[in-house]
């Protein structure tokens, strides 16, 4: 699969601040890469720098094979961004805005008129086109601002947290929208900091911090780097303490936890698990109701990665 | 891609209510205050004769083409009559100035003219104006005669000269400084009112609330200044049209604000701009493309949010309206006196200043200084905007 967008090296420095530490990595034809990182990890500056808004200090960016330079009209024709502050105007209604910012790409009236169609099909705005935007809710204003990012219909789609403050029904219509842009041939690089739509939408993951790449691959492969193994919890009337030890005591247990009536119980490895616990249990007769088992999440792992302590 | 983006930055443009108000609506507003204000001091005040005093010394004398100047507009006889002159000596002009029965004396000291005044005022600017212009009429006539004389001497017509000669070149000189459009004739209180002055300064305050439109126009192009720029950046269109038809918009729109407010004064608040008014419209046309530079420069320029610009703009255009006489007539005057260089600096004052060239000697010499001068100022800010534009890619967004 041919690279879209290959990063080599690159770094940029805000005085004393290395934002992006020498990162390298591509983007395949097709795929939707999902960019995840904490605050201030550097995703929405190394995206700036490939779409040449942003100067830096070293490094090279190649997309359809060419240098990205800010006078590369061609490529940017086939680019479409999504920035993450909502970016239309006040003062035109959504057919206004669409009708702008796509006849900046788009000359024929004709085509754009079938290109602007197209994208308030796709976002779910047609009963909304003579609106502005200050009569839109916050999920109507976003897919808006969705739809004059793709309307022109490029085949690079950059989407810079898209679905902040929107409620769940406008984001899975959102990511509905995405997964059709990729299957329509879309390449497509998505950051966000909800686990669940990297799992729902990307094809491969990329987890930066403090301006470095600290795992990439699919979602499977990177849940492989969890240390956990499972995590079963169990509810239960009344524990012992002397109960708790011995659960601590059996192999793989790797941390036991008791409150308001929930055992939890994490392996860092071993098969069975939830059986031998109910054995256990069992055993010791002590009485439960309800008990699931559940596999390490993206988001453990991007926990262990990135670290526990708040960030800005 | 220019026409696109103009329809679309004009409607943009045109539908900011804020801009609007400021542009459009406000000068109306301020304009009918005024009008409510001042026509009743207009109807209720004639103009009345200055009382000045002339230092009668031996430079003085010499100086026949000025003390004609002066005794013409001295004349009591004459319907335009502007000064009750006395002819004293210095001591006297001083006595007489320091008891408040003269507006200031002229006094000679070599070949340095020296106006002295006990205050600031409407009397006091129109006696140091009429000086200046004379003294600037008798220099370009005295050059013009030289110049004759020294082409005259040149082709050997002054030996012999006959009486006829000589008043063949007295003849030429005199066309030629009509053919130069100086003359003491547009001196003249036939128009004088507070009233056009305020409105002068009207004009200039909103030729410079055009800032807004400016950089309201450029904050939408640039990708470090707003999200809209960041999207616009991201297009395979090309900044230098895309920001120039945002710019021709906004002109277009400054010119329209302009235009009503004209239409305004003159057709519901009957403002008698008088003869001059296509010089006047001329003059508002440069201080808009004026205003603009200065919000495109703002715009470009100065990183900080929109509220924080549009308040920069507004303070800027009050502060140097204030400094011209918006809010008092004399404030021009002692400026001009004490730190001419800030009326230099200042659109509004070079706005003002060209209205009361236009006001006080016509087209002439001084109005045209003033309207190169904004047309230097407007390139100036436009050129170190525009180079800034330049820049492709950015340190921080």
């Amino acid at each position: 699969m041919a690279n879209v967008i290959e990063v080599k090296n690159l770094t940029k420095e805000y005085k004393e601040l290395r934002a992006v530490d020498d990162l390298s990595f591509e983007v395949r034809q097709g795929e939707i890469l999902g960019l995840l990182g904490p605050n201030g990890s550097g995703k929405s500056t190394t995206i700036n720098c490939i779409l040449s808004l942003l100067n830096f200090q070293k490094g090279e960016i190649q997309i359809f094979g060419q240098e990205m330079k800010p006078d590369a009209y061609s490529i940017k024709r086939d680019i479409g961004v999504v920035f993450q502050d909502v970016a239309v105007f006040e003062e035109l209604t959504v057919y206004e805005n669409l009708n702008y910012f796509c006849g900046l790409y788009v000359q024929d009236k004709e085509t754009r008129e079938t290109y602007i169609d197209e994208a308030i099909a796709l976002v779910g705005l047609e009963e909304f086109r003579k609106f502005r935007p200050k009569k839109l809710s916050g999920g109507l204003l976003r897919r808006l601002n969705i739809a004059c990012g793709i309307a022109h219909k490029p085949r690079l789609i950059f989407l810079d947290e898209p679905t902040v403050a929107v409620d769940p029904q406008s984001r899975n219509n959102i990511l509905d929208g995405i997964k059709m842009l990729r299957d329509r041939g879309a390449t497509i690089v998505y950051t966000t900091h909800y686990m669940e739509e990297v799992e729902m939408i990307c094809d491969r993951v990329m987890i930066l911090d403090k301006g470095k790449v600290l795992a990439q691959g699919s979602c499977d492969e990177l849940k492989k780097l969890a240390k956990i193994e499972e995590k079963v919890t169990v509810e239960v009337a009344k524990l012992q303490e002397a109960i708790l030890e011995k659960i601590r005591a059996l192999k793989h247990v790797e941390e036991v936890k008791y409150e308001d009536g929930v055992l939890s119980v994490v392996y860092r490895a071993g098969t069975n698990n939830l059986v031998k616990l109910i054995d256990f249990l069992e055993t010791e007769a002590i009485s439960y109701s309800k008990i699931y088992s559940e596999r390490p999440t993206l988001n453990d792992v991007f926990l262990e990665l990135t670290g526990k302590e708040l960030r800005d | 891609m220019f026409v696109h983006n103009f329809q679309y930055m004009f409607k943009v443009l045109m539908r900011n209510r804020m801009l609007i108000f400021w542009t459009f609506a406000f000068p109306l507003i301020l304009g009918t205050f005024f009008n409510m204000a001042f026509s009743n001091i207009e109807s209720s005040e004639k103009f009345d004769v200055i009382d000045i005093a002339v230092v009668d010394n031996e430079e003085f004398n010499n100086n026949v083409n000025l003390k004609n100047a002066l005794a013409a507009l001295g004349d009591s006889k004459s319907k335009e009559q502007m000064f009750d002159i006395q002819y004293v000596t210095e001591a006297k002009a001083k006595k007489l100035l320091e008891e408040d029965k003269i507006a200031g004396y002229l006094l000679f000291q070599g070949e340095k003219q020296k106006i002295v005044v006990a205050e600031s005022g409407i009397n006091e600017t129109i006696f140091k104006s009429v000086v200046e212009e004379i003294t600037q009429t008798v220099d370009v006539v005295n050059a013009v005669a030289q110049n004759e004389i020294k082409q005259q001497m040149e082709e050997g017509n002054l030996q012999g000269m006959d009486a006829a000669t000589a008043e063949k070149i007295g003849r030429e000189v005199l066309e030629r400084v009509q053919g130069q459009e100086v003359s003491i004739k547009n001196i003249s209180r036939k128009n004088l009112s507070y009233t056009m002055i305020e409105f002068y300064t009207l004009i200039a305050m909103t030729c410079l609330y055009g800032g807004i439109i400016g950089m309201t126009a450029m904050n939408q192009n640039l990708a470090n200044m707003s999200s809209n720029g960041k999207r616009v950046a991201m297009t395979p269109s090309n900044k230098g049209t895309v920001v120039l038809s945002s710019v021709c918009a906004g002109y277009v729109i400054q010119l329209i604000g302009i235009v009503l407010l004209f239409l305004y004064t003159i057709f519901i608040i009957k403002v008698d701009y008088g003869k001059e008014l296509p010089f006047i419209v001329l003059l508002a046309l440069v201080g808009c493309l004026a205003g603009l530079s200065m919000g495109i420069a703002i715009g470009a320029l100065v990183k900080a949010g929109e509220g924080a610009k549009i308040g920069i703009i507004i303070a800027v255009t009050m502060l140097g309206c204030f400094l011209s006489g918006m809010m008092g007539i004399t404030m021009k005057y002692v400026i001009d006196k004490n730190v001419p260089l800030v009326n230099q600096l200042n659109p509004a004052g070079m706005i003002t200043d060209g209205f009361y060239s236009l006001y006080y000697y016509g087209a002439g010499s001084r109005y045209l200084f003033d309207v190169i001068s904004l047309l230097i100022f407007s390139a100036v800010l436009l050129l170190l905007s525009f180079g800034n534009l330049r820049r492709v890619k950015y340190d921080s967004i």
